[in-house]
């Protein structure tokens, strides 16, 4: 079995996994990361949404070859004690109902707050508009946003 | 174990090694085997305050929560009403996930009655513990108990000023017995936690990635596999040829089971592959060439108006139509089963532990308490983990492979083999009198149903909040091969659309403002204040730019009220829904901001389906695999929402279905408003519409 280097919330670890496995699974199944949820496994949901590098990506649609070598923050790594004003803002809005969708919600929440702080509320939407929240807390997501970029501005 | 139990008749202590005296109030077990023993109502919950909440010395209060914690916020409202009866500290409180146990009742999560059901029993059991640490507290002072108080977790002398924490008084209060007489509940009026709006006991594990669903189950040794599954309903494994899944890198079986053929493995990745490997020849049975076009034109076919038993001056009719839906909760079924040759244990996010265990001990011929269901949170229910089809699956798989399995669907299995909200037509006959009000009202109502309900169940789903002189109304239930099950409000989410709309109609034809017409047939002042409130909030009759239209519908149901008030602009054929204001009475509010939260999902479930959701079926096989083409909104669509909850000091009603039969109708009386074409089939094509 070939095997990948990369750095998972700060810790630098080599895995032997098919390099065609979704990043998904790996971090589920063999690293014992379950905070990343399986929604889809076609980039639909957006409830595995992770950092590669910086950026946002589906962990569901990310080959495992294509991180090795790289930097993979997933929703336990965003903060120590959910300190990130978004885990904050999130807990203040009572956003989630069941749940199950909100660490890809936060995931990408997050991108969007760090190469724009303040943003409005059309980047809002495109930002989040591929995120599906079943329980329909999509409110509570814009102004849990909203909420932390006014936190993170003060 | 390290715990050491010392058990008496009337007490059932637990002293851990480790953790200090951890102290189970009052009579456990063998009360329970007493009530089985007795025979009467084995499902009535216990109130027994050990069944139901723990005190340790390190002064942690452990609240056991039985119903399922699916996004309704349940396990903080059961918490609050425990916390609320025993006087304790909001900081001091856990909560602990119930096994699958009768001393718990039924379990059930669904109906709209987790807080119904176990209001009282919780209140009772806690109030008995807050009397046995009076006691306790009373008997170690040589007082009377009448001259303590308790408050923030204390037992206070008030005289004195001595006081014990709960954790102190745990041991003495555990060697009481539990008084025969049921204690005296708190007055309304001195709730202090009851009616506070309350965090969700759970967020801070959901926003760290820390909580545990049933996908995130990990049992040593559990292998993973995924079924495939006849597309078309009701086929059957004719033949399979494994070999090249078999071959398959990290598959290490795959085996027939009742629902198909299951591929397992070492990781989700691999049985998944695997199956896309396999070979199957389905044999499809009679239903290959099903549609749901042709099943809605039988149901059609049957929808007869019923006859008005009034004299009326005019008479109105139509045709009302609905669609099948699917769940699709954000986490697709699963579960893990460990089964063993003596017992079997499950993990599972279910609605519906008891029914699972009963089940489970069914196929494997165990006696029911050789099975152990541990219920994880739930990625979204909303009716289809009442089901236990996944966990069956799980338990065959194991069984099969000698190893604790955890079955895994895809979402396309998940959208495909659903217990769907099944189909209706509904016809509606209605007699207006010479002044144009409703005398005469029937409701005809035409739907597969479901397999386990019965009519008198659908016919009461039709009840209207409203006095109308004379009533007709029926349900026919014609079974149809799709699988059918409760989805949010079950029948009212078909009935409502159709009642809610027709009385819409009559108030055009009568010349009355749909508000007014409500407002004057309404059959109760808690349906008045809910519609008034709304009305007012929504800025009712208040002038709006061309093209847009306000639509107002209500519902009593669960015990409880709701008006809401859709404001929606309609431009190049294009609906977009701008505010949705709800004014809800539920009786006591037992946590107003997760009542707040439920109703605005409904309202997105109810913008969702009136707008764009449904589920066809062609060649016997549904269209839809995930929630794109499903129609399921996105952020996007998501109007201001504002709920608003009218203080009630009535016993408290349910929520977790209120919010959603009501929108569709309101959706679609507001198209009206604001277009003239009445929408009298969901999902909404205005292009179709009259």
């Amino acid at each position: 079995m070939p095997s990948i280097t990369v750095t998972i919330n700060g810790q630098r670890q080599t895995i032997e996994a098919p390099p065609d496995m979704p990043l998904l699974w790996l971090l589920r199944d063999l690293v014992g990361l379950s905070g990343t949820k399986y929604g889809c496994g076609v980039g639909v949901c957006g409830a595995c949404v992770v950092h590669l590098d910086d950026e946002p990506v589906r962990a569901c649609l990310t080959p495992v070859a294509l991180v090795d070598g790289r930097r993979v923050t997933t929703i336990e790594g965003l903060s120590a004690e959910h300190s990130h004003p978004l885990q904050q803002a999130w807990l203040a809005e009572d956003v989630p109902q069941c749940g199950y969708c909100q660490s890809g919600q936060i995931m990408s929440a997050a991108a969007l707050l760090a190469k724009n702080p303040h943003p409005g509320e059309s980047e809002i939407i495109a930002a989040m508009e591929n995120n599906f929240c079943r329980c329909g807390t999509y409110q509570r997501i814009s102004r849990a946003i909203r909420r932390a970029a006014e936190e993170a501005g003060k | 174990m390290n715990d050491r139990r010392v058990l008496s008749r009337r007490s059932f202590l637990i002293v851990s090694a480790t953790a200090g005296a951890s102290v189970l109030v009052g009579g456990g077990i063998f009360a329970y085997r007493r009530l089985l023993q007795r025979g009467d109502e084995p499902l009535a919950p216990s109130t027994r305050p050990d069944v139901w909440v723990r005190i340790d010395t390190d002064n942690t209060v452990t609240v056991t929560v039985a119903k399922s914690e699916m996004g309704q916020g349940v396990r903080t409202s059961m918490a609050m009403i425990v916390a609320e009866e025993l006087d304790a500290d909001w900081s001091q409180i856990r909560v602990e996930q119930a096994r699958a146990h009768p001393q718990y009742g039924n379990q059930f999560t669904g109906g709209s009655e987790s807080t119904r059901q176990l209001w009282a029993p919780l209140r009772t059991a806690a109030a008995t513990a807050r009397q046995l640490l009076v006691t306790a507290a009373a008997q170690t002072w040589q007082v009377d108990t009448t001259a303590c108080q308790t408050g923030d977790g204390y037992v206070v002398h008030g005289a004195t000023g001595r006081r014990f924490s709960y954790g102190q008084l745990a041991v003495a209060a555990a060697s009481l017995p539990v008084p025969e007489t049921p204690p005296q509940l708190k007055h309304v009026a001195d709730f202090k936690l009851i009616g506070t709006p309350t965090a969700r006991i759970d967020n801070p594990r959901v926003v760290d990635g820390s909580a545990v669903y049933g996908l995130d189950v990990r049992v040593p040794g559990m292998r993973y596999a995924t079924v495939a599954r006849s597309p078309v309903f009701g086929g059957k494994v004719a033949s399979f040829d494994a070999t090249q899944t078999k071959a398959a890198a990290g598959v290490l079986e795959a085996v027939q089971i009742s629902t198909g053929v299951a591929v397992v493995g070492e990781t989700t990745w691999a049985v998944m592959l695997g199956r896309a490997q396999l070979k199957v020849t389905w044999a499809e049975g009679p239903n290959a060439q099903l549609s749901s076009e042709s099943i809605l034109r039988d149901l059609l076919a049957q929808a007869q108006p019923l006859e008005l038993k009034a004299p009326v001056a005019r008479t109105l009719e139509a045709i009302y139509t609905l669609p099948y839906l699917a769940h699709a909760p954000m986490e697709p079924m699963n579960a893990v089963a460990d089964v063993r040759a003596d017992r079997c244990e499950i993990w599972a996010p279910t609605q519906n532990p008891l029914a699972a265990r009963d089940l489970v001990a069914r196929l494997l011929n165990l006696p029911a308490d050789a099975v152990t269901v541990n219920v994880t949170l739930l990625g979204g229910g909303f009716g289809r983990r009442l089901e236990s089809d996944y966990i069956a699956e799980a338990v065959e798989i194991s069984k099969a492979v000698g190893a604790p399995a955890q079955v895994v669907w895809s979402r396309d299995d998940d959208m495909r083999h659903d217990f769907y909200r099944p189909a209706s037509q509904h016809a509606l006959r209605a007699g207006l009198d010479e002044a144009g009000l409703p005398v005469a009202w029937s409701h005809n109502f035409v739907t597969p149903g479901i397999s386990w309900h019965v009519k008198p169940w659908l016919v009461a789903s039709m009840d209207l909040p409203y006095t109308i002189a004379s009533v007709n109304q029926d349900a026919i239930i014609a079974p149809q091969p799709v699988p059918t099950g409760t989805w949010r409000s079950v029948h009212r989410s078909q009935t409502t659309f159709a009642s809610e709309g027709f009385f819409d109609e009559l108030a055009v034809a009568g010349g009355v403002d749909p508000l007014a017409l409500r407002l004057r047939l309404a059959a109760s002042p808690r349906m008045q204040r809910v519609l008034a409130m709304a009305a007012e909030r929504a800025g009712w009759g208040g002038p709006l730019p061309a093209g847009s239209g306000r639509g107002i519908a209500c519902l009593y149901d669960y015990g409880s009220f709701i008006a809401q008030v859709v404001e929606l602009s309609v431009a190049d054929g294009q609906i977009i829904v701008r505010r949705v204001v709800s004014a809800a009475d539920c009786g006591i509010a037992v946590n107003p901001r997760t009542i707040e939260a439920q109703i605005e999902g409904a309202v997105i479930d109810g913008l969702a389906t009136a707008l764009s959701a449904e589920i066809t079926v062609q060649g016997g096989q549904v269209e839809q695999q995930q929630l794109s083409d499903y129609g399921w909104l996105r952020i996007s669509a998501v109007p201001r929402i504002e709920t608003y909850l009218v203080p009630s000091q009535e016993e408290p009603g349910g929520v977790g279905e209120l919010g959603y039969p009501a929108i569709p109708p309101a959706v679609a009386n507001a198209v009206y408003a604001a277009t003239g074409k009445r929408i009298r089939r969901l999902p909404i094509r205005l292009a179709e519409a009259g």
